[in-house]
């Protein structure tokens, strides 16, 4: 195979500028947590470490006021109960929508449409009075219940249902399964691709979610990465920056790692539900 | 004569047999589809449909959070609403922040997207690479850019020394802080829009640019003439999903800036947390929301008739 680098050079020239773009704050957080709080607060900011600790990454964890690990396994429990609530609650319902004719079914979705167009702010205050009605609050019910009806969800999957050839159904139904048995035998496995795309997307969302923890949880012990790191911000970052890169640091390397091992399925799966959403 | 009859009768007794047993077919099948659908709609109809009621319904009392009585008070917070000129400076900066975001997004997700799609070696590596900041959470995002923009130590000013400019106060500057802000989050989310347009753009059959080459389009014209004609869903899918969300700012100056300075970051969301979680007024909070809710989807109908005219092609 011929391959013109010349051809390409405006490609790789913007593909390059753009990754610098990318890699650079990640590569300069690192960087300069290695530092002590004299080198990094010193002009022109240095990029290499003079000579690398880890002491602030030390001191970040062990730290009585900031509980980053606690956090991140708040977080990372919060979001796969969460995750898994949504795919048990709203596949079957997409696989209804989908394939079973029942009276209602057009009311019905059309209210899934018109939620969808509001912004979730607007159940902020309500959910949040029945939380606290609930003693919810400072529990992990807060942070898995509310959300766990994702319209989104339904939406998707009922799209990549509907795509399946009824054929395959029908063979089931000449075996006798039930219609439960067509949507665990059939149906399922041939959507573990959406239901694992879908999955990433609803796990990341709840991951990366800052005013619902933030207004539901009080206690340190119960707080999630986000909300952490704001706390971490607000408390260390006048008086001990690398501190508060560490932390950062220390909240992005589990990310990676997972992106790194399952890059490609993420991907695919990505542009997956994006085609749905076409 | 009577076999005859007894033939009919059997036949009259299938059809008659044959209706209620595909009634009671349709039945089973919507008494299936229920079982199928009764969490969700609990769950939808608890956490979405009464929350939604709920928050329009307390939106016309005097609810504060403290206080045992919560008078009926109409359309009250509505009218302070629209005359508090602290929600309209949250609406306009909320808008400028969007509108400066989404149409960096979009651009930059749309070339970064074309080049990944090009069949050269590496390309699948750079696809990877530019999706990677969107996996980060919100606060690991704002830590990293919040010094990044440091005016005094700031990597970015001393970068910009090298031009001749002097150090400027990204985070403490009114009339920078918005754009500094939108970097930001164009940094942090142009992987998503990247790949839906790789999407996109692998659903443009290949033989309409061979047809286009043969009658000796360009480059330029290609992009111009097939490729964003035909990308219309996807941008108009980007753009849609991006005001929505992006008009939902919160995370990035409630980290950065604390709204500041002054009320230059402030945006709609912060206001309603400021409304509801700081002075504990859920009455008019809920006033908030209802407002956001009401231009959101002002703003989604107004994308559909500009960007949504001919989306089938």
């Amino acid at each position: 195979m011929k391959f013109n680098l010349l051809k390409h050079t405006g490609t790789y020239t913007y593909l390059i500028i753009l990754s610098i773009f990318v890699l650079f704050p990640l590569v300069f957080s690192f960087s300069q947590s290695l530092m002590t709080n004299q080198e990094v607060n010193r002009w022109p900011p240095p990029i290499i470490p003079p000579s690398p600790i880890l002491t602030n990454y030390e001191t970040v964890l062990s730290q009585p006021d900031l509980k980053l690990v606690l956090w991140l396994r708040n977080s990372l429990f919060a979001a796969a109960a969460y995750t898994t609530a949504v795919l048990l609650i709203c596949a079957p319902a997409a696989y209804a929508f989908a394939r079973l004719k029942f009276p209602g079914n057009n009311i019905l979705f059309g209210l899934l449409l018109l939620t969808v167009m509001l912004p979730s702010q607007v159940t902020l205050i309500p959910n949040f009075l029945l939380m606290r009605d609930l003693k919810f609050l400072d529990t992990f019910h807060a942070l898995i219940w509310p959300g766990a009806a994702n319209v989104f969800a339904v939406f998707l999957l009922r799209q990549f249902f509907m795509q399946i050839p009824q054929e395959l159904e029908e063979a089931a139904i000449l075996d006798g399964a039930s219609y439960f048995g067509r949507f665990r035998h059939v149906i399922l496995p041939l959507s573990t691709n959406a239901l694992t795309a879908m999955g990433i997307f609803v796990f990341l969302g709840h991951y990366n979610d800052l005013l619902w923890p933030f207004i539901t949880t009080s206690s340190l012990e119960m707080r999630t990465l986000p909300v952490g790191l704001q706390i971490l911000n607000s408390s260390y970052a006048g008086q001990y920056r690398p501190l508060v890169l560490a932390g950062a640091v220390f909240a992005t390397v589990p990310i990676i790692i997972v992106y790194i091992i399952f890059q490609r399925r993420i991907i695919k799966g990505v542009v997956m539900t994006g085609m749905g959403g076409r | 004569m009577e076999k005859t009859d007894a033939i009919v009768t059997s036949a009259s007794a299938t059809k008659q047999n044959r209706q209620p047993f595909q009634m009671r077919l349709r039945t089973r099948e919507a008494i299936a589809a229920y079982i199928f659908l009764a969490p969700f709609i609990i769950f939808f109809s608890i956490f979405v449909v009464r929350a939604v009621l709920s928050a329009v319904n307390i939106s016309f009392y005097d609810w504060q959070i403290l206080r045992p009585s919560r008078p009926y008070v109409g359309f009250a917070n509505y009218q302070e609403l629209f005359n508090d000129y602290v929600w309209w400076i949250a609406v306009r900066n909320t808008i400028i922040f969007t509108a400066m975001t989404v149409t960096g997004t979009t651009i930059i997700a749309l070339t970064a997207a074309v080049a990944v799609t090009q069949n050269i070696p590496g390309a699948g590596f750079f696809r990877v690479l530019l999706y990677m900041p969107t996996l980060l959470s919100v606060g690991v995002v704002g830590l990293t850019w919040v010094w990044m923009l440091s005016t005094q130590f700031g990597i970015i000013n001393y970068g910009l020394s090298f031009l001749g400019i002097r150090p400027v106060n990204w985070l403490g500057d009114e009339n920078l802080v918005l754009p500094a802000l939108s970097l930001t989050t164009i940094w942090w989310g142009f992987g998503f829009p990247m790949l839906i347009f790789i999407a996109g753009l692998q659903g443009i059959p290949e033989h309409l640019y061979e047809a286009a080459k043969i009658d000796g389009a360009n480059g330029r014209q290609l992009f111009f003439h097939i490729t964003l004609p035909l990308l219309r869903p996807s941008i108009l899918f980007v753009t849609v999903t991006g005001v929505i969300s992006h008009f939902q700012v919160f995370g990035q100056p409630f980290i950065m800036t604390s709204g500041g300075p002054g009320r230059g970051s402030f945006t709609v969301i912060f206001y309603l947390y400021d409304i509801a979680w700081r002075a504990f007024r859920m009455g008019y909070g809920s006033a908030v929301a209802v407002a956001l809710a009401i231009i959101m989807g002002i703003f989604t109908l107004i994308q559909f008739r500009i960007v949504g005219r001919r989306v089938d092609y």
